[in-house]
Parts: C-alpha cells; structure tokens; sequence
C-alpha cells in the first residue's frame, strides 16, 4: 500500500472565514447571554437557559477562537 | 618553498612508517586474492569539503568467492572523514547518485596495522574467479584543508595545504592507477612534483602509475589559493513541529563560524565597502539556504530581531532564501541567528499501514555548510505514541517533551544528535508515530472548557447571595423590589401576550372581509375567548401580591391603571369583533358596517395609545 498523503481536516483556505464566522455567532450568543444575566431578575430567571446559552457560546468561541490562531499562523 | 618542504617534512615520518608497513605486509599473505585492475580518484578542493571520488575495478584473482571490498583510511583522515558512500558504476557521464548505494561498514580485519581505519564495501553480488566489479566511492573529508599561514590581515588572499597520497592507500596491489586534483581558479602557490606530475589549468594529475604492491604511500602536498569563505556551523538544532491541523513548522538556530584562515590585526570597515573584493575577499557576504517548494511564513532573526537583509523567491520546485549576516564575517568570527519557516503538511506526512510517518530531509538546506554538531528535534503531537525512527545513517537517539501551545502532558521529542554533517548527509529520515485523529480534537476542547469556565464563572456570580447580613433592612428592601420587578415583569409578559391576541383578532376579521368565512373567523374568536379568560386568571394573584408589597407603592398606580385599560380595550375589541360577525351574518353591507364599527374604533386606537404608553413608561422603570 503506497503512503497516503494526511492533510489537514479542514481546508487551511477556511481557517479565517471560519475564524470570522464562529466568532462572531460566539460574540453575539455571548452579549446576549450576558444582556439575560443583567436584565432577567431572580425570580425570571431560568438556569437552563443559561446554562445552554453559555455552552453553545463558548463552542463557537472555543473553535472561532482555534480557527483565528490556525489563520494567524500559530498551529497548535 | 619552505612551507612546501615543511609539510614534506611532516609528512616524512608517516611515509617511513608506512613503508615498513607495506614491507612487512608484502612477506605476508594477502588478504584476499582480489586485485584492483584500476583506480582513477579524483579530488575536488573546489569548496571547504574536499569530496574524493575513486572509481575502483575490482577483480578476483583467487578461486574464492569475493562479496566484500576493504577501504583503508589512514587515521589521519578518518578524524576529517564526513562522510563515505559507496555506489555501483554506472558507466561515464551517469550522473552518480550516493543515495541509493551500497553498505558501507567499518571494519576490523585481522593483522592489519592499528593505524589504519578499514570500511568494507559489501557487493551487491559475490565476485567469482576472474569476475570484476566498478564501483564508485566518495569521501567527504571536513576540515581538511589547513588554512596556511592561518593568520592573514584583511588585505591577504586565503592559502590552504591538502595533504594526500599520490598513491590510493588499499590492501590490495593496484595495476594502474591515476589521481587528479581539482583547484579553484586561482594562483597554486606550490605542489608535489613527482615523476608523471602534469598541470592543466587548475587541476593536477599525478600518474598513471602501474604495478604497485598493497599500501604503497607516496605524500603529496598542494598548497594553493582559495578565496571561498568556510562557512561552519559549530551547532544547528533544527527543530520540526508537526501539527495536524496542517503544517510543519522548522526552526533551525545557527550558531554560525568562519572556519578559513584568521583575522590579524584591525578591521577596516572604510577598507571594506569601497574594495571589498579585494579587502575582504575571503569574508563572507551571503548564504543560500534552498527551501522546499510552497514555504510559507519565512523568518530570519537573532537576538535582537529581524535581520532585514534577506532575499526570497521561489517557484514550483524550490524556494530560495539569500540571507546576510548582520556584519560581513572574516576568519574565527562568528554569528549566531535563526531562521523559521512553515511547510503544508501533505508533503512531508503520511499514513501507511495505520502509523503515520514523517519524511524529512537531515542537513540543514545551506549550500555547503559544514556542521560540527547537527541536532534534529522532531516534535510530534501531544497523544503520539508507538515512536519509531529510521534513518539512513547512524545517529545518537533520544527523547524528551516539549511544552507548547495547550499542552497538558507535553508533546514527545524525538532528538537525533550527528556529529560532522556535511550537504550529503542531505538524505530523507523518517519518523514513525501513532496517533489517534480524535486526539486532534484536544485542543478546541481545551479552549471550549476555557470559555465554558467564564460563563459558569458569571453565572454563579449572579446567582450567589454576597450579603453578608441577611436580615438589614436595605437588604429586605433589595429583595422586596426583586419580588416587584418579577411580578411587573410577568405582568407586562402577561399584556404582551394579550396584545399579540388582539392582533390576532383583527387578523381574522381582515381575513373575513376578504374571504367571508365566517365559521373560521367564529373559531378564531373562540380560541381567543379562552385564552384571553386565562390570562386574566393569571394576572389576578400577581395583582395581589404587588397590592401588598410596600416597595410596590409608586409602580402599582400605574400598573393597574395598565389592567383597565387593557381590559377596556380587550372589551371593546370584543364588542368590534361580534358587531362585524353579526352583520356579515346579516349580510349588510361594507358601509353600514363600517359606521356601526366607527364608534369602536376610535376608541379602541385611542386605548392602544394609552397602553403603549403605560407600556413603556413600566419598562423604563
């Protein structure tokens, strides 16, 4: 069997639209979660909510922030 | 001359010893029955390695089968000996590729002088009785050429003296033999002159010499110009780092010397810019490092920071990278820098029978640097495991880790440690791992938890009680008002949601001026009807409890004032939407329903108003 060549799993080509992307939705995802902090008073607010908002936020932060250190030439 | 005869001088002494060896040998019999019918060397002294080329026939006098030639080296040489390749011939003008060659050992024959280092050259194939074999050897010799006399001003050319044998050093008798000498073009101070000594040009030819007995020695000694800088790293580490997200990252740091003759006396940098072919030839100005073809993020840097002076390009098959020292470099000086640069990921790693390997090139990719101490640093990703090597010439192993970018346990280092490393060392090794395309997954995770932490951080921020006493009156208060706000907020919740019911009921009655369904528009009022019935149930307790909370005194005006008024306007709405139904049942027409609705209407936006209004002078509360 002749060697494979291994290439990255995603094409380095989308590392800074990805970048852009994700961080954005993680920004966003993140003012809203803390507008809801803010604002909801103890009685409204719900933890789930919170709890799901904070864990969907940081996934795209987490991979938008990978994808902005894999474009800006730092590979982990 | 005098130099001339001083080397003869010291070469003097081996020559008697090594006669009295070759006279002692010559009573002795033999080691094999093999005789070499030819040897023709050639010796390059072009640059600071000297690369001796010897094509050798070997043939078997004897009736024993042969598979093994011995090279002898005197141990003189073998301090410089870099490196020793072996290849079949493939006849003139074949371009000789020491790679794909045949195995060299070292080896220790019986009775043979302590002096000598002997390699045997296994033949692809066992000579028999009469068979003959051309093979082609070449020795890289580091350091060789002594710089002669080693101390020159800024103004002097380089003179250097290589000292060999004019007859090829072998166990065996040679019928006839031949060596040439290729110098630089340049002034030869003085050479050798033996019988059958020719010069063309730049080179020397010594021979051809017929019938001559096992380690017949006859030292030469050619002293000549060389303008050529000697550019010697005493140390490079290269360090790779393999990531999987799709790059090699190399990093080699130069601990750089000019290995030529030294610097005497002062050095004028006024000399040097307005001549500097003629002050400072022998400094060296540049190096070319050839790079692998689609390099990306080239640097070249030293402790104080990037060094400007360097020059990039590069095509589909090689990229190119001139860089400049930050001072011109003489004799004895020395530099140290580094220079770093990514490569794609699917040239240099590959997968094959469930391990991936890297292949690398050893050397370093400066055109003809000599490397005292080559240290490669492999550094593979953090969960690598199952580690193997294989390279084609022996090198000190080790491991270690590295801490890098979100690393926990560290990442493994495989270190391969060479001594005297010359550009043919340039041949690919390879590093076996196994990995777990998961464990890619690491990383992101680890920024994931990171972020995650924070939120969870505000999130018990804002759900801990920090007051430390429970029962003062400001903190009842704060509570208090919380109570207050929730119940506005459900409250305003509450309207809202009536409001979206509103609307929903003129819908249905825009939609039965349209279509003239009254059966629809009767369901849409029931739905309503019911829903509406609800919320006023619920508003009622929240009502409740804002009348008997204190801190509720200023907003609960405005709130109940907000409850009227929307039940008005729910009410009138009502009366709108029944009014509109009974006459399309009655079938009367658009204008008389209009005047009988007019009354409502104006009402009904004049409430809207009014509920808006308290709307939005709750929420900024």
């Amino acid at each position: 069997m002749a060697p494979k060549p291994i290439t990255s799993p995603v094409p380095e080509v989308w590392y800074p639209t990805l970048a852009v992307v994700m961080l954005a939705v993680g920004l966003v995802l993140t003012a809203f979660f803390f507008i809801y902090e803010a604002t909801s008073s103890r009685k409204t607010r719900s933890l789930a909510k919170e709890l799901t908002t904070g864990a969907v936020a940081s996934v795209f932060l987490g991979f938008g922030s990978l994808f902005l250190l894999l474009s800006s030439g730092v590979y982990v | 001359m005098k130099i001339h005869r001083q080397g003869m001088g010291l070469r003097l002494d081996l020559l008697v010893f090594m006669f009295v060896v070759s006279i002692s040998f010559l009573c002795r019999t033999v080691l094999s029955d093999l005789v070499l019918s030819k040897v023709d060397r050639r010796a390059d002294l072009r640059s600071q390695i000297v690369r001796v080329i010897s094509t050798l026939k070997v043939e078997n006098g004897g009736s024993n089968l042969v598979s093994e030639v011995l090279l002898a080296f005197p141990d003189k040489q073998v301090k410089y000996l870099a490196y020793l390749g072996a290849t079949s011939n493939g006849g003139k003008g074949k371009a000789k590729d020491f790679t794909n060659s045949l195995p060299v050992q070292v080896a220790h024959p019986k009775d043979m002088p302590s002096s000598l280092t002997f390699y045997s050259v296994t033949l692809p194939k066992g000579l028999a009785k009469g068979e003959s074999f051309t093979l082609d050897v070449l020795a890289a010799y580091t350091h060789a050429l002594q710089p002669f006399p080693e101390k020159i001003s800024q103004a002097e050319i380089q003179l250097l003296v290589f000292q060999d044998s004019s007859y090829f050093l072998s166990p065996y008798a040679v019928k006839f033999q031949s060596l040439s000498v290729k110098l630089p073009d340049a002034r030869i101070e003085s050479y050798t002159k033996l019988d059958n000594t020719k010069i063309h040009g730049s080179e020397i030819k010594y021979g051809p010499y017929e019938n001559l007995p096992p380690f017949s020695y006859s030292p030469i000694v050619v002293h000549f110009e060389n303008k050529q800088p000697f550019a010697v790293a005493r140390e490079l580490v290269r360090e790779l780092e393999i990531s999987h997200w799709g790059n090699v990252q190399v990093t080699e740091h130069y601990n750089l010397n000019h290995g030529g003759a030294q610097l005497k006396g002062e050095f004028s940098r006024l000399d040097y810019q307005s001549r500097p072919h003629v002050r400072g030839a022998s400094a060296f100005r540049h190096l070319v490092a050839k790079l692998p073809p689609r390099t990306r993020s080239v640097y070249y840097r030293d402790e104080i920071g990037n060094i400007s002076t360097s020059h990039l390009w590069g095509d589909s098959k090689k990229t190119e990278l001139e860089i400049e020292p930050r001072y011109p470099l003489f004799g004895g000086w020395r530099t140290a820098f580094t220079i770093g640069y990514g490569l794609p990921l699917h040239d240099f790693l590959f997968e094959s029978q469930g391990k991936r390997f890297l292949n690398f090139t050893f050397g370093s990719p400066i055109n003809d640097l000599v490397i005292d101490t080559l240290i490669v640093k492999v550094v593979l990703p953090e969960g690598s495991a199952d580690i193997s090597v294989s390279t084609p010439f022996p090198v000190k192993q080790s491991q270690e880790t590295k801490i890098s970018h979100l690393d926990i346990a560290g990442r493994p280092v495989v270190v391969l440690q060479k001594t005297n490393v010359v550009p043919e060392h340039n041949q690919y090794f390879q590093v076996y791992y196994k990995f777990n395309s998961f464990a890619m997954l690491r990383e992101p995770l680890m920024l994931i938890s990171g972020f995650l932490f924070l939120f969870l951080t505000g999130i018990v921020y804002i759900h801990a009680d920090m007051s430390i006493s429970k029962s003062s009156p400001s903190y009842l208060a704060k509570l208090q008002w919380d109570e207050v706000r929730a119940a506005v907020q459900q409250v305003q919740n509450i309207i809202s949601r009536c409001i979206t019911l509103h609307d929903k009921l003129e819908a249905s009655l825009h939609d039965l001026a349209r279509t003239g369904d009254i059966q629809a528009c009767k369901a849409a009022r029931k739905a309503a009807d019911g829903s509406l019935k609800e919320l006023t149930k619920e508003l009622k307790p929240l009502l409740a409890s804002l009348q008997s909370s204190q801190q509720a005194a200023q907003i609960l005006p405005k709130v109940e004032d907000l409850i009227v008024k929307e039940k008005d306007l729910q009410e009138r709405l009502l009366a709108k939407h029944s009014t509109v139904v009974d006459c399309y049942e009655k079938k009367i027409g658009g204008k008389e329903i209009e005047n009988r609705v007019a009354l409502h209407q104006q009402k009904i936006s004049v409430l809207w108003q009014e509920v808006d209004d308290l709307l939005d002078f709750i929420d900024e509360i």
